[in-house]
């Protein structure tokens, strides 16, 4: 399983930034979907998750708000806010010019 | 917009902490449940199923742990944990939170209440739309520092010529003698132009304001009625409109009442009438004696509005004889209003302010000392991994929680201060305020921002002190002094000369205000004030005969009142702030020529003043029954008269001409004693006395000297009156004394804040050389116990000990003579029969402050020379 350390800093805050940018989600919905999205090459712990997404609600990117999950159990779940989408289009075109820039280096070595 | 989002989420995390944890477990479980359900899908047993995600996710708590800080709650909490542990640490030693919470709290409580009185007096403004373009006019002889009353002329002139306001209006507040079931009373009138209520911005609370007709001559029998004597008189019934109000030559129809609140210059009108002026002769109300407010234009500033009236001036200056040599004063209302409480605060603010630093000073001392006494806790902590930076604020937050005890302490000590010094000053520093003074908001604040700059004051310096520990270093020596603690003492040494410099300087200061005062109550007043009641009459539109006639009565039936010794009359009482000044001309001089008038201060008086008054008659004789109406016209001078004027000393019997309305050459028939009119502090000025019966003026006061109880005396003179007219009123009864008193009251005010703040400062400051020698002894008492058992003596001991505090309060009281000499300019203005270099107060000061510190180095020292030998050996 990865570990959290395992994704470079501040990728998971644009995974899940990504995810929810679709629908909101809630915390369990998040990680599964990123894992089948990557093709389950990632999996994203609990450890790192939750955090993320509290450190995310405090800065404003996300909000949260309850809701009947598709089980019928009170589940919280994220929304992207104007700043977050934001965020994300800075956050994706910032990852998009460094993963070409490794590719890159990696292409050449 | 990101950051009021994040302040509502971070408080929320804050104040809502039980829903958050709530949530935060809610979703925790949700997520173990979902992979608990999923491994139950894929084919495991319930239970195992559970085991295995509650195995997965790696222990609940840290999990939410982790979401705690990442909400920022960690700082929050170790701020708690700060401050709990700072008051456990300050319960532990409770001589050391008495005296800092006691001496945070008087610098504080100090600071609070005099700010209260800043607050009300000068930061709050007037309580009237656009208050901050509400100005005074007034006219300054040019060169002069001190601004006159108004000319009617000029008032119409300004009117014409300038831009700068929307309005301008003339006041005079004369009494008014109103009639009501009780029987007459005299109230306060402002005579007004129409423009008064634009210029203060408001509305009548009923009916209507005088219209521009109104304040033109003619006959306008109308009156606004000010809200509190509506309310007094009419039990604010809003149906009095219309109705009519007896004054004593007619009645008025009521067409108004004015808001409640509204004030004219310093008084609240009970009556509102209008100021006819004549353009074609506008001195026919009077000359200079008018008060003159206006409102800005918006957009017009101050100093455009001065500029425009010093060319109006000059122009009028070229136009008209009476306007030449005078210029325009103009002044923010609130500012002119407050002009003479503006430095009685801004002394006291000083003053309490050196106290409050003195506190600090003093704080800062006791904490170094603290702080090596807990060097051993604190590397403890250091060698914990507790960091340099978590280590002052662990300090710091002690000084925070210390000086939130001593503010809060300080605010109740404010709540009464305020309200004792309110009575305490009876107006002396609140001349102007218009509202009660009392903690406001803004208070609070202010004392929130001191106890804040307070704790960071004393607290700063010796938290990185403290915090320099190094672990292995600190453990070994625990409070054994080495390099560091000869610093540290040093530091602490100087911080008690400062503290004891400043106190000092309070001290001469007290010092010279009180030989001020003692100087002001023995000063030879001219008059004798005991035992004299004096009243207001104000004689209104009767013709000239009638008001000597009636002035006659009275006197009559007064002086045959049992108990009464003399009785009679005078325009102006001295010490009042009120005087008539006017000019003369010797004889051989041409009296058409004004410019060669010379300049003297003129009382009008009846017969029998000096006696009332106890002024001696030097020389001639006092007025009496012979001077009439018709008889030849007499005057009585004073000696500081005869001294100028007359250097021969041969004044009676010469005729001089008195400029008047009623002029007449008249012969000097006496000279009597000088009298401080105008103030204790002032000199007596050459002054004509000239007689009420053959010049009636229209105001007068009745100054009664008699034997028995002042108000049953009062009571009488009051039926005595009423007996020869029913319709005369009279003003408020008070005594020559009470005048006296009230001249007293802010040089006494000065004397006693600055005293108490200075006896504060220096009991502040003892406790601080004590404190250091104390701390000092306690440090060395291994040392001194060797010193003994070596065969020191206990004298020597006494004397090493006691000589270092002697040095200490030597140094401070050097230096705080060579400030106090520095400053002396500060209170040179407060100072009367004492210069601000006094020896006495400095010697007194000196002197006092010696005494104390001596004797309170004088106990650590007798402790250090008690020491046993053997005790102190062992308690290491």
């Amino acid at each position: 399983m990865s570990k959290p350390t395992d994704l470079v800093q501040g990728t998971l805050d644009l995974l899940i930034l990504r995810v929810i940018a679709l629908e909101p989600m809630h915390g369990w919905a998040i990680a599964q979907r990123i894992r089948q999205m990557s093709g389950d090459e990632l999996r994203v712990g609990q450890g790192s998750l939750y955090p993320a997404l509290h450190k995310l609600e405090q800065q404003g990117w996300i909000e949260a708000e309850w809701a009947a999950s598709e089980n019928n159990r009170r589940a919280k779940y994220y929304t992207l806010t104007r700043a977050g989408r934001k965020a994300l289009e800075n956050e994706s075109a910032q990852w998009a010019r460094l993963s070409a820039a490794i590719s890159l280096v990696m292409r050449r070595a | 917009m990101r950051w009021a989002t994040t302040l509502r989420l971070r408080l929320r995390s804050l104040l809502r902490r039980d829903l958050v944890e709530r949530e935060l477990d809610e979703e925790i479980r949700f997520h173990v449940d979902r992979l608990t359900d999923e491994h139950v899908a894929a084919g495991m047993p319930p239970r195992d199923a559970r085991q295995a995600a509650l195995r997965e996710m790696g222990g609940l708590d840290q999990r939410k742990e982790e979401c705690r800080d990442a909400r920022g709650l960690a700082l929050w909490d170790e701020l708690r944990q700060d401050g709990q542990y700072a008051l456990r640490g300050l319960r532990k030693s409770p001589g050391f939170t008495t005296v800092a919470t006691l001496s945070l709290a008087l610098g504080i409580g100090a600071n609070t209440t005099i700010f209260t009185f800043v607050n009300a007096v000068l930061l709050r403004p007037l309580p009237y739309p656009g208050s901050d373009r509400l100005v005074i006019l007034r006219e300054q002889p040019i060169g002069a520092e001190a601004t006159v009353s108004v000319h009617p002329q000029n008032f119409l002139e300004w009117r014409a010529r300038a831009g700068s306001f929307d309005a301008l209006a003339l006041v005079q507040t004369p009494p008014l003698d109103v009639i009501g079931p009780g029987g007459a009373e005299q109230i306060s009138d402002a005579q007004t132009t129409s423009e008064l209520f634009r210029v203060f911005g408001v509305g009548p609370a009923l009916g209507r304001v005088f219209t521009a007709e109104e304040t033109r001559p003619g006959n306008h029998d109308v009156v606004i009625l000010g809200h509190g004597f509506w309310q007094r008189w009419f039990g604010g019934d809003p149906a009095v409109l219309g109705r009519r109000l007896a004054v004593r030559d007619g009645s008025l129809t009521i067409i108004g009442v004015a808001p409640p609140g509204l004030r004219i210059g310093l008084i609240e009108p009970d009556a509102y009438t209008p100021l006819p002026i004549d353009p074609a002769k506008p001195d026919s109300i009077g000359s200079r004696s008018f008060e003159c407010y206006g409102r800005l234009k918006p957009g017009v500033s101050l100093d455009a509005a001065r500029a425009e009236m010093a060319v109006v001036a000059s122009a009028l200056a070229r136009q008209y004889p009476i306007d030449r040599g005078y210029g325009v004063f103009v002044s923010g209302l609130h500012e002119y209003l407050v002009r003479e409480g503006r430095p009685a605060l801004g002394l006291l603010m000083a003053v309490v302010a050196t106290v409050l630093v003195i506190a600090c000073v003093n704080l800062a001392g006791l904490l170094m000392a603290r702080g090596i006494r807990r060097r051993g806790e604190l590397a403890v902590r250091a060698s914990l991994g507790a960091s340099r930076g978590r280590l002052v604020r662990q300090l710091i937050i002690e000084s925070l929680v210390l000086s939130s005890l001593g503010g809060a302490a300080g605010l109740v000590l404010a709540y009464g201060g305020a309200r004792a010094l309110v009575m305490l000053t009876a107006g002396a520093l609140t001349v102007g305020s218009l509202e009660p003074i009392r903690l406001e908001s803004t208070c609070l604040a202010f004392t929130l921002v001191v106890t804040t700059m307070t704790s960071l004051a004393f607290g700063l310096l010796p938290a990185w002190q403290a915090s320099r520990v190094e672990p292995q270093m600190a453990l070994r020596e625990r409070t054994r002094g080495g390099s560091a603690d000869r610093r540290q003492h040093r530091m602490r040494s100087a911080l008690v000369v400062t503290e004891v410099a400043m106190a000092v300087v309070l001290l001469v200061g007290a010092g010279l205000l009180l030989r001020t005062f003692s100087r002001l109550v023995r000063v030879d007043l001219g008059f004798q004030p005991s035992g004299t009641i004096t009243m207001g009459l104000f004689l209104g539109m009767r013709s000239p005969e009638a008001r000597v006639a009636l002035v006659d009565q009275i006197l009559e039936r007064v002086e045959a009142l049992p108990g009464v010794t003399a009785a009679s009359t005078i325009q102006f009482l001295p010490l009042t702030g009120m005087n008539c000044g006017t000019g003369f001309w010797l004889e051989g001089q041409t009296p058409a020529d004004a410019s060669h008038a010379l300049p003297t201060d003129c009382s009008l008086v009846s017969r029998g003043y000096f006696a009332a008054m106890g002024i001696p008659v030097r020389d001639g004789r006092p007025f009496d029954r012979r001077d009439r109406l018709g008889s030849p016209r007499v005057l009585i001078v004073n000696r500081s008269f005869t001294r100028r004027y007359f250097p021969d000393g041969r004044a009676l019997g010469r005729r001089i001409l008195v400029q008047s309305s009623t002029q007449a050459w008249a012969e000097i028939v006496g000279i009597v004693g000088d009298v401080r009119h105008n103030g204790l502090t002032s000199e007596p000025v050459p002054t004509v006395f000239l007689l009420h019966a053959q010049t009636p003026g229209y105001i007068t006061n009745l100054v009664v000297r008699a034997t028995g109880d002042a108000n049953a005396q009062a009571a009488a003179v009051r039926n005595a009156i009423r007996e020869v007219d029913p319709t005369q009123a009279v003003s408020a009864v008070k005594t020559l004394e009470q005048y006296v008193g009230d001249s007293l009251t802010r040089p006494r005010m000065y004397a006693a804040l600055v005293a108490c703040f200075a006896v504060l400062a220096v009991i502040l400051a003892a406790v601080g050389v004590y404190g250091l020698i104390a701390y000092v002894v306690a440090q060395r008492t291994h040392e001194i116990g060797i010193r003994l058992a070596l065969g020191a003596s206990r004298g020597d001991v006494f004397r090493a000990v006691f000589g270092q505090g002697a040095r200490l309060a030597f140094m401070g009281l050097v230096l705080g003579i060579v400030a106090a000499r520095g400053l002396r300019g500060l209170v040179s203005k407060l100072l009367f029969g004492v210069t601000a270099g006094d020896p006495v107060s400095y010697v007194v000061a000196a002197a006092a402050f010696a005494a104390v510190a001596l004797a309170v180095a004088a106990i650590p020292a007798h402790r250090a020379s008690r020491v046993e030998p053997t005790a102190a050996l062992r308690c290491e």
